[in-house]
């Protein structure tokens, strides 16, 4: 296999960020798909959810498809089923037909574990940290690219924009083949694919600190998307008068005033992530292991060490959050939303540091589940936002929700020894060899 | 997964250009946070794709 990693990181990266372009090229036109078809307010929040319908499952099986098939061929068959229905959509006519193929090409969404896997395959274990952080941060920035800039290149014309995206998409799906290359050593490419079975399967989600991991996945990138979605109505509805003070008018106004406050944190979410792999192989290198608890002397110690207190300011940053909001002063909610977006980042940076450290032979499955189940978080949290009072959502999520999630990662992360050993099934039940 | 010990295993130098990279996007993040914050709070406008 004759390439370099950097190469290889270069191509899951463009990879990623166009398979995200695409994810959320649908959002970036829903007012002129709006105005097209006629759509409801009530048609347009199901156009906007349908985004993340197929994540869950879809994640979980491309993750399995990568340990099996090898992160290029099921990268590259994302792309291009993906690239080849995004055509499609632009000659479509009938809303209906519209609808189910945004909704396939959605599906590009789930290639994030694709691109983890191949990253891991290439990157040691000193550096993964960053790799991981370069590889996922740069990549989610598509999604930002295609709120800004599309709408800006192609005015209101969704079609010539969709077919665009596909065709461009089918070239990235040529090149990951031509170029990819599914592991830096033919021994670590079998090693995967022969971990990547329905016993590996069973084995990577019934391991306690798997589900650690998938619950603080739920906690960071689980938050970011369900605070994309709430964040909006919430400073529209929880501080009107305040965003009316400050010179907005009219409904065009606020939304302008708390799109931007949700769009900060957002933003914030995606480019620290880099930085918060980063700080996990920094933790890594110096040793550091200040949690009480957690493992300190198993090689990845202080890389859980740092997710631990990643969580920890996740959790004291939503009770902020209600805090803030109760006083109802507007600059203190948006800092504490700036701090929040930036632990969000550590939390899903701190992740995936890990998750290939500690599942080398199955990286994809554990990429795939921890990835996948996440994502409900989008759906769960703002249900229980929405059924609280205004402001105390975020703190009822925080207590209820997010203190067991990070009692059960301290609790799962205490053992000095193969961690991955312990779970609901034994060894024996899994098939794994001892 | 190559476990070689971590602590004293030096970078290799694709390793400082992806932190300048990384650098470089916090830096973008602290810049158009801080233009986004201050137009919204000054009333002018919002976030670059929220106008």
């Amino acid at each position: 296999m004759r390439s370099h990693k950097v190469e290889q990181l270069g191509i899951a990266t463009v990879g990623f960020f166009w398979c995200f372009l695409m994810w959320f090229s649908t959002a970036a036109f829903s007012p002129s798909i709006a105005a097209t078809y006629h759509l409801t307010i009530k048609d347009l929040g199901l156009l906007a959810s349908s985004a993340i319908w197929m994540a869950p499952v879809g994640r979980i099986v491309a993750g399995w498809a990568s340990d099996r098939f090898g992160a290029p061929r099921t990268f590259a068959a994302i792309l291009a089923g993906c690239g080849l229905v995004s055509i499609a959509s632009a000659f479509t006519t009938s809303y209906e037909l519209l609808f189910a193929e945004r909704v396939v090409v959605a599906i590009a969404g789930v290639s994030f574990v694709v691109g983890v896997q191949h990253v891991a395959q290439w990157f040691d274990a000193h550096e993964i940290g960053t790799a991981e952080g370069l590889y996922a941060g740069t990549g989610n920035v598509g999604a930002g690219v295609g709120a800004l800039l599309l709408p800006r290149i192609f005015g209101a014309d969704y079609r010539s924009a969709f077919l665009w995206l596909g065709m461009i998409a089918l070239v990235v799906a040529a090149w990951y083949l031509w170029r990819g290359s599914a592991a830096k050593t033919m021994e670590r490419r079998d090693a995967v694919r022969r971990g990547g079975d329905l016993r590996g399967m069973v084995f990577v989600w019934t391991r306690y600190i798997a589900i650690a991991l998938m619950l603080a996945y739920a906690m960071s990138f689980g938050l970011e998307i369900a605070l994309n979605a709430w964040l909006p109505g919430y400073f529209a509805r929880g501080f009107h008068d305040e965003i009316l003070a400050l010179g907005f008018t009219g409904v065009a106004g606020i939304q302008i005033a708390a799109g931007t406050f949700a769009a900060v944190a957002s933003f914030n979410a995606s480019l620290f992530r880099p930085f918060a792999g980063f700080m996990s192989d920094l933790f890594q290198r110096k040793g550091w292991t200040p949690l009480p608890f957690i493992a300190k002397e198993l090689s990845y110690a202080p890389r859980l060490h740092w997710l631990g207190i990643s969580l920890i300011l996740i959790m004291l940053s939503m009770i902020g959050l209600t805090v803030a909001g109760l006083y109802g002063f507007l600059p203190s909610s948006i800092a504490v939303l700036v701090a929040l977006g930036i632990f969000v980042s550590f939390g899903t940076g701190g992740t995936f540091a890990l998750v290939p450290l500690l599942f080398p032979d199955r990286p994809g499955i554990a990429a795939g589940f921890i990835g996948g189940i996440s994502t409900v978080g989008g759906i769960a949290y703002p249900l229980i936002f929405a059924s609280v009072k205004a402001h105390v959502g975020y703190l009822y999520v925080a207590l209820y929700m997010f203190a067991p999630f990070i009692l059960f990662y301290f609790w799962a992360a205490r053992y000095e020894r193969h961690p991955q050993e312990h779970g609901l099934l034994g060894r024996a039940l899994t098939g794994q060899r001892s | 997964m190559n476990h070689v010990d971590i602590r004293v295993a030096p970078h290799d130098p694709w390793y400082k250009y992806g932190v300048a990279v990384l650098l470089f996007e916090m830096a973008v993040a602290i810049a158009v946070s801080g233009y986004s914050l201050y137009m919204t709070f000054n009333g002018l406008g919002g976030f670059p794709g929220k106008h």
